[in-house]
């Protein structure tokens, strides 16, 4: 596996699994790519209904924290894609890959999430994604 | 020890009179007039009842109700007001409720009062055959139920310049075609529930809430009709923004329709208006003009002081310290998520007092007060569930905030919230025309959900031993006028004097109640040209605070199962304008979080053991116990030269 699939597979694990608190008085714990959706969809709603109302500052506050916790997934992606390089050659798929599954597993097994912009007000990431 | 003797005494002299219908004697006004057909009724007291009942509910026809998963509609509601079991959120995947809730004790009235706004909206939403359903919108508050409350919100009810969704088409044609469905829903379970035969069981009315909360500041208002004939539509906040236009649209389209069509507006939460709901100055800065002050007067004889969100009865931080009682710590509704004001910052004309005080202001500057408020309670449950006010089982009212559609959260509502109150009306027989006269003349009183009994007369020659015959409603009907009321011209010097009654809760086992601790008189009067409050202690008195066991909310105060008094205003000024109302307390008992955390074996001393969602049973910052209470209507004193 070269560094560059590395880094994008951690990067999209981390995207799709790290719970990340949405800053100020709200207790949400969501992982970026629900952020992403959420501003995408808040962004939707603008398009088609206007910026009228609390939709903009709804929209800057997902679309806020979408961005800064891709930028963040992605430096913690390089920096764990430079730790991957330090092993063996022969060893890092495996380790990349276990680690990967590992994330994903917990994601599926365990209410990680914290969504009250859902249905349910804990969820894992199949709840999240159903 | 005279003290306690009248109090063994009272209650066997006193009760039956209060109960029983006294058919020799005449109220202090004419009977009201019937407007329907109907049959008369058996039980007609002319002395006057006190009705139970719920003012302000909500079912799945409400926009907010329906986003947190509430399945039961209009006729559930009255269903359920009449005693029956209501099945509720979460529902399965086949429709199935997960939970049943009944009440311990049926009203004898409730009015059904879903949002108008948006009501097309939601049946849109909700119902696949409808064009609009697969709108943006429609997707968004379906597949994201919390984001979806918050846009919509924000677009319609909270948002100063409110309009319709795009999928309404023009004019919100599609939109309002679609509401008219539900509206007749409303109007048709009103009819099928009220008992028009002469056993009286159980009245409905035909009601809405028009929706108003510009910049987040609630000017909401229920609006109930007196009977069948109502307005073709519900009036909207989104084509009538403002609260005069709501006046105007029940002026037009029913008190001047010439049909039979008559109706009253209710405001209600002015605790979290940011004293937007009682204006004084109208929308160009200008001071309210006497035609303004006579419309509202006329269209709003009542103002909601307590309900789920909270209590409006007097500002908290007030010398007053009983203020200190159910209060929300933010002045907006918006401000619910993240503002914690101090009292002092709160706006002005805010709480009820406050507003009755300034009623007297403006009675001196414009010959007119437009704010004679009667003082009533409602639950403004989400669930469909009127009356549904125990402390010891409260369930939360789902009024979009603690998420109950799939999952039944562990702590069921904000923890500021409460199970909100009830609505008593004093009427000779439960029918519309006479539980409306009721509330037209202000003879209603409103209880935190306890159903203690209260009578209030005021006038100028009450007998001091007035509480020791049998006699009492009809020397108080003779002598002054009940709660709601103007005093009448003294006839000479002297004081007025208030005669006043409460019996606790009589309630059973099934729902245990408190007994009362003291009766209180709160006056408010002008003193050169400002507003000074008091309040009086007059019968009963302050229970020891300790007497309440919070780990088991037993207590071992023993407070009175009636209390009654004549009451002389020792301060009685006859050139100062006033209004005294009664406020009747229970001894403290425990607040619905303690009942809670109590049954979840919540150990507060032990933190690693309470579970992250119970942890707000151990914040110091909310209450955990409470005086239930209920609150007369006013009544006024005009001076001779002001009449």
């Amino acid at each position: 596996m070269v560094t560059r699939t590395i880094r994008w597979l951690l990067f999209c694990v981390f995207v799709l699994t790290v719970p990340l608190p949405m800053l100020g008085p709200w207790e949400v714990l969501a992982p970026t790519a629900r952020y992403l959706l959420l501003a995408v969809v808040t962004a939707a709603v603008m398009a088609v209904e206007g910026a009228a109302g609390p939709v903009p500052l709804i929209f800057t506050l997902f679309a806020g924290h979408a961005l800064l916790y891709l930028l963040l997934s992605w430096l913690a992606a390089r920096l764990c894609t430079r730790l991957v390089n330090r092993l063996p050659a022969h060893a890092r798929t495996g380790v990349v890959v276990a680690a990967c599954a590992a994330l994903l597993l917990i994601a599926l097994m365990f209410d990680l999430y914290i969504t009250p912009f859902g249905g349910l007000p804990h969820s894992n990431l199949l709840g999240l994604l159903s | 020890m005279k003290r306690v003797v009248l109090a063994l005494l009272l209650p066997a002299l006193l009760m039956p009179a209060l109960l029983l219908p006294t058919p020799h004697a005449t109220a202090s006004e004419a009977p009201f007039e019937r407007s329907e057909q109907r049959s008369p009724c058996t039980d007609y007291d002319p002395l006057r009842r006190a009705f139970f009942g719920d003012t302000h509910v909500h079912t799945a026809l409400s926009f907010d109700a329906w986003g947190q998963g509430t399945m039961a509609g209009p006729g559930d509601a009255y269903r359920f007001a009449r005693g029956e079991a209501l099945g509720i959120q979460p529902y399965s995947s086949d429709g199935l409720p997960s939970r049943s809730i009944q009440p311990r004790r049926p009203l004898d009235f409730a009015i059904v009062t879903d949002h108008s706004d948006l009501l097309g909206e939601t049946r849109i939403c909700d119902d696949p055959s409808q064009e609009g359903h697969d709108s943006l919108v429609c997707r968004v508050v379906r597949r994201f139920p919390k984001l979806g409350y918050i846009l919509v919100n924000g677009h319609v009810y909270s948002s100063e310049l409110p309009s319709r969704y795009s999928f309404c088409g023009s004019g919100g044609a599609v939109c309002l075609r679609a509401a008219l469905g539900p509206w007749q829903e409303i109007q048709q379970a009103a009819e099928a529930h009220y008992d028009r035969s002469s056993a009286c069981g159980f009245t409905t009315f035909v009601g809405y809430e028009w929706t108003g909360m510009p910049g987040g500041r609630n000017i909401h208002r229920n609006v109930i009709f007196r009977n069948a004939t109502a307005q073709r539509f519900p009036t909207t906040y989104i084509e009538t923004p403002t609260q005069e236009g709501l006046w105007q649209a029940l002026d037009q389209e029913c008190l001047q329709a010439g049909n039979g069509c008559d109706v009253l507006a209710i405001p209600h939460n002015s605790n979290v208006s940011a004293g937007s709901m009682f204006t004084v100055s109208s929308a160009d800065g200008e001071p309210i003009s006497a035609e303004d002050a006579a419309m509202r007067a006329r269209l709003e004889t009542l103002v909601e002081v307590t309900q789920h969100k909270g209590d409006s009865e007097c500002r908290p931080g007030a010398e007053d310290e009983l203020c200190a009682y159910e209060t929300l710590p933010y002045p907006r509704m918006a401000d619910m998520a993240h503002v914690n004001s101090e009292p002092g910052q709160l706006p002005p004309l805010m709480y009820t007092r406050e507003v009755l005080a300034e009623g007297l202001l403006q009675q001196a500057r414009l010959g007119i007060n437009p704010f004679k408020f009667g003082l009533i309670g409602s639950t403004d449950t989400h669930l469909a569930a009127p009356g549904l006010v125990a402390e010891d089982s409260f369930i939360g009212h789902a009024a979009g905030t603690v998420d109950s559609r799939l999952q039944v959260p562990a702590f069921p509502d904000r923890a500021e919230f409460n199970p909100g109150g009830l609505a008593v009306l004093w009427a000779e027989e439960n029918s519309r025309d006479a539980l409306f006269a009721a509330m037209r003349r202000r003879e209603v009183y409103g209880t935190s959900g306890p159903r203690m009994t209260v009578r209030m007369f005021a006038g100028w020659d009450y007998p001091d031993d007035l509480c020791s015959g049998d006699d009492f409603v009809e020397k108080g009907y003779a002598g002054g006028v009940p709660m709601g009321g103007d005093l009448p011209a003294a006839r000479g010097p002297g004081a007025p004097k208030l005669a006043l009654w409460a019996l606790r809760d009589p309630a059973g086992k099934q729902s245990p109640s408190h007994p009362l601790e003291r009766i209180q008189i709160v006056k408010g009067y002008l003193d050169n040209g400002r507003s000074v409050e008091k309040v009086y202690d007059v019968a009963g008195e302050p229970a020891d605070p300790d007497a309440l066991d919070l780990s088991t909310c037993t207590t071992r105060a023993r407070g009175s199962d009636q209390l009654c008094t004549v009451w002389s205003d020792p301060d009685f000024d006859p050139d100062a304008p006033a209004f005294y109302y009664a406020r009747v307390l229970e001894v403290p008992s425990c607040r619905w979080n303690s009942y809670l955390c109590n049954r979840a074996g919540v150990d507060c001393d032990d933190p690693g053991s309470v579970p992250g969602e119970l942890a707000t049973c151990c914040d110091t910052g909310i209450a955990r116990s409470i005086r239930e209470r209920a609150w007369t209507s006013p009544v006024w004193y005009t001076p001779a030269g002001q009449r």
